[in-house]
């Protein structure tokens, strides 16, 4: 089982940091995230002549004054988003020393606390086979962040996990915010009809790919029979040499270049990280340079 | 092809034990890993493998197999037979004095001539068998029939060059015994002698055209104070002119100097003189910068005693006939008693005793004993009789080469001397027979039990015809020199002459230094030790008598014949045909049985390396 401790400093320090939504807002009333729509939010945006019935508050008197003319203030609205993160919990996510799951958690929980400052509603959820599983679900404050975000750590990660048959049976909300993916698509295809039915449904989609060192830079030679952790009926048997491991990297790069474009056509963020990579430098430096992050 | 040590191709069942693990032994590692997706798909992407690649696990296979097989031969040691390659080899090898000459190059021709051997013997097959007659000072076979190249080239390394001169025909003869044994031997002459034509014979030349100058008969003569040494000096190539100095007594400085112009080839006389008294040695210096730095310094030392006083005891009673022969070579100092009247006298040098038997013989002197009647006590001879002949009979003369026969037979004919009778004799010490009779002794020299010499006639003088004979007056004249001698009567040698010394009386050793700090010690049982001078330069003999050291100088000098730079000698050859043939060679193949390890090493290395850090 794969545990991740919340790093307290790191936490403070991604406070300052908001998530750059691109769809329209659609969520709950009482938000933090600015929507299109006038609103009672503090930040003015416009003027508009006083109609019978407005607001008396905010009549700017300042304005009559000058043009001896009532005037309403007009605020941008502000609605609460909803922030679904999706692990994927298959076994190959936790094979080895568990650093890919580590990973995984490690990023669920930041981009979570980042949503939690936000104001806005954070869901986690695992995909095991073709579910969507709970593992924390709407969650608002930090209190509450606080209070649940420990339940990462009972995740277990093994079998097989299908990520679009999992979210198309699942609620994914409509045009309220972001949907975070995370996994090591080492998958044939299984996340696309995802990501397509995520788009459809307005969400901001994040799709993080994490792999291991050892997954990015194969160190295996010789003659090796591997078994596939997943599925132990699934093997590879080969002398593996210089020129097998250049296949790999190409298959490698095959992979990462098709979600990345297949994203990237339907409007979707995607980021590979290794999972050694550390969350500072993940998110001060590719999501921020990526504008998923401000 | 043999084996040294077979047992060590028990290491070839390492070669099934080799397959079998490789047969048995799991190919593949097995690994569980996260996903085999990447790895599946990355066969679309893999390209057509190199066939060589493929092969990479044979070819690790049979590298290893390669290299337990050459281990296995390795430990064996193998020896490829090599049929009809190798060969006998005699070497010739010259070793006298002109051998010392050094070329241009700085190696002296007898360096050279071991180099050329070397190269001879390194490149002959394995198997070949080598022999090497060396001659210097003297003869000598250094190995014989030696296969083992190295030891041909340790015993090779350990000859020196003599300074002597020596016959080749002695080495010649020793080379046509392993010619006559296998005609088919090769043999070799390394010698800087030229020689036109050699039959049978390969003669490798190692002279050069080295200069070489030297100076000869040298001849000191002291007169009215003045030292006047005359001498030769000769330069053999080229025209030349010579600074001589004349050193006396050691001194610092020259004494005298003197430039000389000699003309090729020949011997041009030079004086040197300057005041002198007496002198010890002198030394006389050729300042030429030569090949040969032997012959370009001679010493001359002096070894005369001076003290040829003698006091001579005649005990006779007839003294005629040996009283006239001592007056007739000059020496006249003789007391002469009748045998009544000898009652043990002592201080003389001489005591003759002529038909009387003393009772006992004088320690301090030497002895003649004539016509003995009786044993005389300490007298090394025994007398068994006497012996009256029919009719007079000639003695014979010992024909003997030895030095002491020779010294004492000199101007001596031996002939027409008769005696009517003898005293028969038997010598129970070492004595020098002369004149015998039928094989027995009748004239023999030697020393008594108190070391000191004696001559014996053992006839009595009435009863022959030598008194009358010139031969008598020779004869005596050679007695007494050899009853009162000097240890040492010259001073000048050449390399390979044999130094006399005369073993004086109560000798206790001699010892001979030899100019390169060869100690050797004389024997002194005989009347005149013989020693052969091998080396320039100056010996030192001590002659120990009653624990008084007495030391002699002498010096020797390189013989004229090996002066020469470029000598040449008649025509040779060894008798018989030489017929080809040869025997079965042997080479040995370790080294590259080695090498081709190291090979297979490096590639098994390499291919690993292939395999493991994909050099490519």
């Amino acid at each position: 089982m794969a545990k991740f401790t919340v790093n307290e400093e790191l936490l403070q320090q991604i406070e300052t940091l908001q998530t750059l939504l691109k769809n329209n807002i659609a969520g709950m009333f009482g938000g933090n995230r600015k929507s299109k729509t006038y609103g009672s939010s503090c930040e003015f945006v416009d003027y508009r002549d006083y109609m019978p019935g407005d607001d008396v508050t905010k009549i700017d008197w300042n304005a009559y004054a000058r043009f001896d003319k009532l005037y309403e203030k007009l605020y941008l609205d502000e609605r609460q988003m909803h922030t679904r993160i999706y692990i994927d919990a298959s076994r190959s996510m936790d094979y080895g020393r568990g650093q890919k799951a580590e990973q995984a958690l490690r990023l669920a929980a930041t981009l979570a606390y980042i949503s939690i400052c936000e104001m806005e509603k954070v869901s986690i959820f695992i995909i095991r086979d073709s579910q969507v599983i709970d593992v924390l679900n709407g969650i608002v404050g930090k209190e509450a962040y606080i209070g649940s975000i420990g339940k990462l750590n009972e995740i277990e990660f093994d079998g097989d996990s299908f990520i679009s048959d999992a979210i198309l049976q699942s609620r994914v909300g409509h045009g309220d915010g972001m949907s975070v993916i995370i996994s090591d698509f080492l998958t044939d295809n299984n996340y696309e009809d995802a990501i397509d039915h995520l788009a459809d449904k307005r969400r901001d989609i994040l799709c993080i790919q994490v792999l291991s060192r050892e997954e990015m830079n194969p160190q295996l030679r010789g003659k090796m029979h591997l078994f596939d952790s997943e599925n132990t009926r699934k093997s590879y048997r080969k002398k593996i040499d210089r020129e097998i491991v250049r296949a790999y990297k190409d298959a490698l790069q095959y992979t990462v270049d098709r979600i990345k474009n297949y994203c990237e056509a339907r409007g979707a963020a995607y980021m590979l990280t290794n999972a050694e990579d550390s969350m500072a430098e993940i998110f001060f430096g590719k999501l921020t340079d990526m504008e998923v992050l401000k | 092809m043999t084996f040294l040590y077979p047992l060590g191709l028990l290491g070839l069942i390492g070669i099934p034990i080799l397959i079998i693990i490789y047969i048995i032994k799991s190919k593949y590692t097995e690994q569980l890993v996260a996903s085999t997706y990447l790895w599946t798909l990355s066969e679309k992407f893999l390209k057509r493998k190199n066939p060589i690649s493929r092969m990479t696990g044979l070819i690790s296979l049979i590298l290893q197999l390669l290299a337990v097989l050459f281990i296995s031969l390795a430990i064996a040691h193998p020896i490829v037979t090599i049929p009809n390659a190798a060969n006998e080899y005699c070497f010739v090898l010259d070793g006298t004095g002109s051998m010392n000459m050094v070329s241009e190059e700085g190696k002296t021709r007898f360096e050279m001539g071991k180099e050329k051997i070397s190269e001879l013997v390194g490149d002959a097959v394995d198997g070949s068998r080598f022999s090497l007659v060396y001659y210097g000072d003297g003869t000598r076979v250094v190995f014989e029939g030696e296969t083992d190249k190295e030891k041909v080239l340790v015993l090779l390394d350990e000859i020196e060059p003599s300074h002597c001169e020596t016959d080749t025909a002695e080495a010649i003869s020793e080379a046509q015994k392993y010619f006559n044994e296998s005609p088919s031997i090769l043999t070799y002459l390394v010698t800087d002698t030229a020689y036109a034509a050699h039959g049978n014979v390969e003669v490798i030349n190692v002279a050069g055209k080295e200069k070489n100058a030297a100076i000869n008969s040298i001849i000191p003569v002291l007169s009215a104070g003045r030292l006047n040494v005359s001498g030769n000096a000769i330069s053999y190539l080229a025209d030349a002119t010579f600074t001589v100095k004349l050193y006396v007594d050691d001194a610092a400085e020259a004494n005298a100097v003197e430039t000389v112009e000699v003309k090729a080839g020949e011997s041009t006389p030079f004086e040197l003189a300057c005041q002198c008294k007496s002198y010890k040695s002198i030394k006389v210096v050729l300042e030429s910068d030569d090949s040969l730095a032997l012959d370009n310094e001679v010493i001359v030392y002096n070894v005369k005693s001076g003290d040829d006083s003698y006091k001579i005891l005649a005990v006779s009673p007839n003294p005629f006939f040996i009283r006239s022969a001592l007056s007739a070579t000059g020496y006249s100092n003789i007391d002469v008693m009748l045998p009544d009247e000898y009652t043990g006298q002592s201080g003389y040098g001489l005591y003759i005793f002529d038909s009387y038997d003393p009772s006992e013989l004088p320690r301090d002197g030497a002895v003649w004993i004539i016509n003995p009647s009786a044993s005389v006590d300490n007298s090394g001879f025994s007398v068994q009789g006497d012996v009256t002949l029919e009719d007079p009979s000639t003695v014979t003369m010992s024909k003997d080469s030895s030095s002491v026969v020779r010294k004492l037979t000199a101007g001596v004919g031996g002939k027409d001397i008769y005696i009517t009778r003898f005293v028969k004799c038997g010598l129970y010490r070492k004595f020098t027979p002369l004149f015998t009779y039928q094989g027995n002794p009748v004239v023999f020299t030697g020393t008594n039990t108190y070391g000191n010499r004696e001559v014996v006639f053992a006839f009595s003088l009435q009863d022959s015809n030598l008194p009358v004979l010139v031969d008598f007056i020779a004869l005596v004249k050679n007695f007494m020199e050899y009853s009162f001698p000097e240890v040492i009567e010259k001073s000048s040698y050449y390399c390979g002459d044999e130094l006399s010394v005369n073993v004086i009386a109560n000798c206790d050793s001699i010892r001979v230094d030899s100019p390169g700090g060869k100690i050797s010690y004389l024997d002194t049982a005989g009347a005149i030790s013989d020693y052969t001078l091998t080396e320039v330069g100056t010996y030192t003999v001590t002659v120990t008598v009653s624990d008084n050291p007495r030391v002699f100088k002498i010096y020797s000098e390189l013989p004229e014949s090996e002066r020469l730079p470029q000598a040449s000698a008649e025509d040779f050859s060894l008798t018989g045909t030489a017929e080809p043939g040869g025997f079965d060679g042997t080479y040995d193949s370790l080294l590259i049985v080695f090498i081709c390890l190291a090979v297979i090493f490096a590639a098994d290395w390499a291919v690993y390396c292939y395999e493991k850090y994909q050099l490519r």
